[in-house]
């Protein structure tokens, strides 16, 4: 069976989880992939900056990921999603915590659109304050991704990664949000 | 089959890789001082050492010289140990840097110093192989987590094997990479610490150093002979093939980059059309596959961040194409972006041809702007510096290295250098400022970690000089920008025991300052008051330094329902723009400057002695103006709801209030952690406390 070879770019706003989401991402696709490389920005950036994560699956040697290499562009911030745009490889998923591409000039969406990107716009931050967990924005989005067929992994393995070894109550709380993302992927 | 014989497989953060490194080698003695990117080594020794019989000891020193001189002396004993820090600590601990290659050690010995290109969270983009040159230490520079841990225990081996500290020097990339890995069993080296009374190597003098420089040369001649054999730090990715038009000698991250760079351009390393080595020791070079690879090619570019060591150290330079051929830009990290370009440029003057071009790039038009790291929400720091311009607006403001570099965002950091510098500036600025008779207060903010690690030297000079300036300590019971180290005065040890506690202000008293008060920022008013009369004191003809520790728990690291003064504040409504009047028909004017110094619009110039022109285009209503006019010349009514200022949100900067296109103001639920502080800062009485309010 050959490796998976998968590259994502994980972008955001400290405070948002970006961290925790690129961590849930190599955890799942981990064994699919054999090998896992994620670099970080820490430091300044944990102060209310941009914060971003590279995460390269299979046999790659190098920790960034280079402009036009990514598969899946996953932005909890919509402005943290132009910012990176870049990285998209051709025909990749850009899945990004917004009601809609309405954050994009219409220069820029039809730059988007030409690309042949797959967009997925998911309401995360109003999905999970109505599920009473602002915080967990990050995971609904997550979901949505799982769902909608953006990512190399299917929804069990993904929450399998999320919620295996975490407390019950936290485990359920990370499945209804995964949950909600899913429902709302179905919806677009 | 036992479940001790099972592989453990986790994916480690660089800086864990190389803490498991250390603990899997048997490292008994490592000392740190957190500084990004380097702060989680230690944190993983302490994690990873637990698995051990006899845990390592571990401890944050107070600074990097400190931290040196310690795990020095501890590998004198024949001891393994290591000692962290990022680049810009190890030129405070050169100092017993540069003679440590000379006497050597004799248990192992690993100085690591994270380097930080780009620089992300840095003052310099130094280059600690450069260093290490300069202080004759081998140094090793690892390309991923995986092989910073697997670099340790050559590290170790070459160390003891010459009898001299060995650096390894991860990079940013390296140190908050992740990677998955197969954990090994830590080993015990059962080694039993004792020291060899040797005066004439420990203690040396001049003279016999002349002796031992001899013998350090031809050591690292030896060590050089050493690296050049060895299969495992110098890997050849690609062979070399006859009348190669071009080659590639890289190291550390720009060597793993640059070997998917080649195959994302089809031409890939393993398919050997451009002959590859990666040499993981940069000094001293491994001559032999260096000067073979170099021979075999027309030319050779040199890949490695962020000074040219390899570049300096290879033979045959005019043969190279890196940094000093302009092939290589000379600062800034080399992202695959960069990178890209430079491969791309090289491949094309040596006329091989890519199997496939690289992917198309989408651009983006209309970027957003950059986001301005600010302090959190709640953030003690953040009243401080806004107290300071509300009670000495015309005040020059030296500022450290810490959290609290980010009051820039409210105009109170005026100087940012290195670590302990706010003290030492403050000295010589506020001589020179009022020699010529001025009134210019001058005042320093330090935090507490950085006080401890090079504050109290400066302290000291200052109360021995008769410095004058007000010293303010910010003093949130942490080391927070690095991630929550414990001070010496938390009196928590580096594995979480209790130490023994260093009181703060016993230290200032024991430097001979006779103005001191403790109080708590959260009590903006009385901060104000105090910032003033600290200022008088000092320029009053008793005065010296005078210092204020400002105490309160930093925001991020205490529980979100343990804020001080939890008071839920709102905005009420919204009112049209307030004006400044000035109106010296009602008071004289005093012509103090107070107000023009003091509007952060710029709506306020001099006209004539005792004349302001209040430029009403400009003017935001703030009411700072009228708070510092000591004539009440310059006036303006109270609105009771929100006029659109910008006091609050610019000069108070709390990331929690949202401002409108038209600059009112609400409060984003999610990030406020209702300390209430905006509500004292709000002039206008427009933002309140919720219960007050109903
Ligand atoms: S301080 Fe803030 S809330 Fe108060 S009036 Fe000014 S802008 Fe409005
Ligand atoms: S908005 Fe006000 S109460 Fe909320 S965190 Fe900021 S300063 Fe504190």
């Amino acid at each position: 069976m050959s490796r998976l070879e998968w590259q994502a770019v994980v972008a955001g706003v400290g405070g948002q989880g970006v961290l925790f989401v690129s961590r849930a991402l190599s955890t799942a696709v981990e064994p699919k992939a054999g090998s896992i490389l994620i670099s970080e920005v820490h430091g300044m950036a944990q102060r209310g900056g941009a914060v971003v994560s590279h995460l390269k699956a299979g046999p790659f040697s190098g920790p960034l990921v280079s402009p036009g290499q990514a598969d899946l562009l996953l932005a909890l911030d919509p402005g943290e999603a132009v910012r990176n745009l870049s990285y998209l490889v051709e025909g990749g998923w850009l899945v990004v915590n917004a009601p809609d591409l309405d954050f994009l000039s219409p220069k820029a969406r039809k730059a988007l659109a030409s690309f042949g990107a797959r967009v997925l716009t998911v309401p995360a931050v109003q999905l999970a304050g109505q599920a009473g967990a602002r915080k967990g924005a990050n995971v609904v989005l997550l979901g949505a991704a799982a769902a909608g067929g953006a990512l190399p992994v299917s929804m069990a393995e993904l929450e399998a990664a999320i919620c295996d070894g975490q407390p019950r109550a936290r485990a359920e709380a990370n499945r209804k949000l995964l949950a909600l993302g899913a429902e709302a992927a179905a919806q677009v | 089959m036992g479940s001790k014989n099972k592989v453990r497989k986790e994916i480690l953060m660089g800086n864990q890789a190389l803490g498991r490194g250390l603990v899997e080698n048997g490292v008994a003695v490592m000392t740190a001082y957190p500084g990004t990117p380097s702060s989680e080594i230690l944190p993983s020794v302490v994690q990873y050492g637990a698995e051990m019989q006899s845990q390592p000891y571990c401890e944050w020193s107070v600074n990097e010289k400190v931290a040196v001189e310690v795990a020095l002396s501890a590998a004198y004993t024949g001891q393994r140990s290591a000692v962290a820090m990022k680049m810009v600590g190890l030129n405070v601990a050169l100092d017993p840097v540069m003679s440590s290659a000379y006497i050597g050690v004799i248990g192992g010995m690993i100085l690591i110093s994270a380097d930080d290109p780009g620089p992300h969270s840095s003052q310099t983009e130094q280059d600690s192989r450069l260093l290490a040159h300069f202080a004759k230490l081998p140094v090793l520079d690892p390309d991923s987590p995986a092989m910073a841990r697997d670099l340790v225990g050559p590290a170790f081996a070459l160390s003891e094997r010459f009898q001299i500290p060995v650096m390894i020097r991860p990079t940013l990339r390296v140190c908050h990479g992740r990677q998955n890995l197969n954990l090994r069993t830590p080993k015990e080296l059962e080694r039993v610490p004792g020291f060899p009374r040797d005066p004439f190597r420990w203690a040396a003098i001049p003279k016999m150093r002349l002796a031992l420089h001899h013998a350090l040369n031809a050591k690292l001649a030896k060590i050089q002979d050493y690296l050049s054999k060895s299969k495992s730090l110098n890997q050849w990715h690609a062979p070399l093939r006859p009348r190669a038009p071009l080659g590639i000698l890289a190291s550390g991250v720009s060597a793993a980059l640059a070997r998917d760079l080649l195959a994302e351009m089809g031409l890939p390393v393993g398919e050997g059309k451009v002959p590859f080595l990666q040499t993981a020791a940069p000094y001293p070079l491994p001559i032999g596959p260096v000067s073979e690879l170099i021979a075999g090619c027309r030319n050779v570019l040199v890949l490695e961040e962020t000074e040219p060591v390899l570049e300096l150290l290879a033979p045959n330079r005019d043969k190279l194409w890196g940094r000093g051929s302009g092939h290589v830009p000379s600062a800034g990290e080399l992202t695959p972006e960069v990178l890209g370009g430079v491969l791309e440029r090289a491949l094309g003057e040596a006329k091989l041809k890519a199997a496939r071009p690289k992917g198309k790039v989408l651009s983006v038009p209309d970027q957003p702007p950059m986001r301005r790291p600010n302090l959190c929400p709640g953030c003690s720091h953040r009243a401080v510096f806004y107290s300071l311009r509300r009670a000495l607006p015309t005040g020059v403001y030296p500022s450290d290295i810490g959290c609290y570099t980010l009051g820039m965002n409210q105009g109170a950091v005026d100087t940012c250098h290195d670590m302990g510098a706010a003290v030492t500036f403050a000295s010589a600025l506020s001589r020179g400022l009022n020699q010529a008779d001025k009134d210019t207060p001058v005042v320093a903010t330090i935090g507490d970690s950085t006080f401890f690690h090079s504050g109290i030297t400066g302290l000291v000079n200052a109360v021995y000089n008769g410095h004058r300036f007000v010293l303010v300590i910010l003093d949130n019971e942490t080391t927070s920008m690095t991630g929550m180290q414990p001070t010496p005065e938390s009196g928590l040890t580096a594995d979480g025991h209790p130490g023994n506690a260093v009181d703060i202000k016993k230290l200032v008293e024991g430097c001979g300052v006779r103005w001191i008060t403790e109080l708590d920022p959260y009590q903006m008013g009385d901060l104000q008051k105090t910032l003033k009369k600290a200022w008088r004191w000092c320029k009053g003809p008793e005065g010296s330094v005078a210092v204020i520790i400002a105490r309160h728990a930093c925001a991020a690291q205490r529980p979100r329902d343990a804020v001080a003064s939890p008071c839920k504040v709102e905005v009420k409504g919204q009112a049209a723009p307030v004006k400044t009047s000035f109106r010296p028909q009602d008071n004289p004017c005093a012509d103090c400057g107070r107000c023009v110094a003091v509007c952060p619009a710029g709506a306020l110039t001099r006209t004539g002695k005792g004349k302001i022109k209040v430029d009403e285009a400009k003017c935001t209503g703030c009411r700072l103006c009228a708070e510092v006019c000591p004539t009440g010349t310059m006036v303006l009514e109270p609105a009771g709801a929100c006029v659109a200022c910008g006091l609050c949100s610019t000069w108070f900067a709390c990331p929690a209030l949202a401002k409108d296109a038209e600059g009112y103001i609400s409060i984003d639920r999610g990030w406020c952690v209702d300390c209430g502080l905006c509500a004292e800062v709000c002039a206008h009485g427009a933002i309140a406390p919720l219960e007050e309010s109903k």
